[in-house]
């Protein structure tokens, strides 16, 4: 019994461990204090959890989750509710319809992959922004935030992965 | 690093009418948000306010840093920064010395002309606790807000010009919109000309400018300050001076930097509204001068047929009657210069 309650206790915690990343993840990268100066825009860190587990555990990081980061994405950035959202859920379609190519690239292929879906998001952010002040943003600003997203990708994957491995992994069940 | 090695959770969880349904969600929420510009504002002005604190704690030491990793740079110049500040040191002491005279000037020539003196400004220190350069959004959060009077729409600057406004209030701290945000676009004034225009920011570090008058031509250099139009920001705040846009139109190149400012001032601008003076019978104009308010017009009774009719009603009352009482008509002095 109190073993079936163990299995279930870890389950449900592996469950929100993706979640909390992103949260985590949308918290730190919008922290309003940065070591640079602000001379870049931060990256996208919510979305790194978002990707990953939108790619190998999809029933652990489900449209719901990557709504709920954009909003709070949206809610941290100050800028106008939604647009994050909606662009999250774009890079989250891609994702689910090419999962297994996603999933089946490695190295500099799956860096590649990541930043696809990356792109899908800030273009879409892009537009939904351009659209709501009749004003396309400028380019460049968007382009160097997908740029740090995909660089700090390339350490947040093995980060990532062994999270996966120590937390969530062990309790996956239906593969 | 692979991707590869991590197996898949087929059909758990997807399908695409989640998907579909929280895009709409989204939309609407962007669609409510465009109607309602304060739909998260209360939220995100309790965030930080709950976060200011840590924000303080945080900050400290990452300010230090970043002042020792800019520094590094500048130990190689120190000796000709030296001799550059010395020199513009002597040249604003000469500019100082004139301004000092010129205002003198202007306040002396404000009693003889007993102008309407310039309204007055009060301010409110604060320190800037935030920053957040997002690719659509420029801000600063500062450590002050309504308990300190701070109030939005009020004007931020620094001790060489104007950097932005505010835009949202905590009990204790205030999100300030940069000059160079998106969403900033103020009234603005260029000198020499007093050319008015409108200055908006692109997210890049030089705003654009908008003439109001596309026949203006403008010189580089030319001197930016707030007009004041709107009664929202005071007049003749200094902005920034004006460069060409290579694409077009001019730029202008901001005073104040953002990225460095560390204490600035809120200034409250409070344009008093005059209220007009309620209008008595004795105000209009006739009557003020001790004439007789003017007849109504008579109701037209019949069509008119010949060019020169004859009145049909009796003639109105001129407007012009001699007063009641008789004035003798002014005439020049006639004692002592006979």
């Amino acid at each position: 019994m109190e073993r079936a309650d163990n299995i279930m206790g870890g389950r449900i915690f592996s469950s929100l461990v993706p979640g909390v990343l992103g949260i985590l993840g949308a918290i730190i990268a919008n922290f309003p204090v940065s070591i640079l100066g602000g001379l870049v825009p931060p990256p996208l860190l919510a979305f790194m959890p978002l990707y990953f587990w939108a790619m190998v555990r999809p029933d652990l990081m489900t449209p719901f989750w990557a709504f709920v980061l954009g909003i709070l994405q949206d809610l941290l950035t100050g800028g106008p509710p939604g647009v994050w959202a909606a662009a999250f859920l774009a890079a989250y379609f891609l994702i689910d319809r090419q999962r297994d190519i996603l999933a089946s690239l490695s190295g500099i292929g799956a860096i590649a992959g990541f930043a696809v879906a990356a792109l899908t998001a800030c273009v879409t952010a892009s537009l939904i922004v351009g659209l709501y002040y009749w004003h396309m943003p400028p380019v460049a600003a968007m382009l160097v935030q997908f740029a740090m997203t995909v660089l700090f990708y390339i350490p947040g994957v093995v980060l990532l992965g062994i999270v996966h491995r120590r937390l969530v992994g062990p309790y996956r069940s239906d593969f | 690093m692979a991707n590869g090695t991590f197996k898949i959770a087929r059909n758990k969880g997807t399908g695409q009418l989640p998907i579909a349904l929280l895009t709409a969600l989204a939309i609407a929420l962007i669609l409510i948000g465009k109607a309602q510009s304060t739909l998260f504002d209360q939220t995100r002005a309790s965030v930080t306010d709950w976060a200011a604190p840590a924000l303080q704690v945080v900050r400290a030491p990452l300010v230090g840093l970043d002042r020792w990793m800019g520094s590094i740079g500048e130990i190689f110049s120190v000796y000709r920064e030296n001799l550059r500040l010395k020199d513009e040191n002597a040249r604003l002491r000469q500019w100082r010395n004139a301004a000092i005279v010129l205002d003198n000037r202007v306040k002396r020539y404000q009693l003889l002309l007993r102008a309407v003196p310039d309204p007055q400004l009060s301010s409110v220190m604060a320190r800037v606790i935030g920053r957040s350069n997002q690719p659509f959004l420029q801000t600063m959060i500062l450590d002050a807000g309504k308990t300190q009077g701070i109030k939005p729409g009020q004007a931020v600057i620094d001790a060489r010009g104007m950097i932005g406004r505010i835009f949202l209030t905590g009990h204790h701290t205030s999100w300030v919109i940069l000059l160079t945000d998106l969403n900033s676009r103020i009234p603005v004034r260029i000198e020499p000309g007093n050319a008015q225009a409108i200055m908006a920011g692109d997210n890049t570090d030089a705003p654009l400018l908008d003439l109001l008058s596309q026949r203006v031509v403008l010189k580089p250099g030319a001197q930016v300050v707030s007009s004041g139009d709107g009664g929202l920001l005071p007049p003749g705040l200094a902005i920034g001076t004006v460069v060409s846009n290579p694409a077009g139109g001019y730029r202008v190149v901001l005073l104040a930097d953002s990225a460095s400012s560390e204490d600035v001032n809120v200034v409250d601008f409070k344009l008093k509204t005059e209220q007009p003076p309620t209008t008595t019978p004795n105000d209009l104009p006739a009557t003020a001068a001790g004439l007789p308010p003017a007849a109504p017009p008579a109701p037209v009774t019949a069509p008119v047929v010949n060019a020169t009719p004859a009145p049909a009603t009796p003639a109105p009352q001129p407007l012009v009657k001699p007063p009641a009482t008789q004035q003798p008509p002014a005439s020049p002095p006639e004692n002592g210069n006979e």
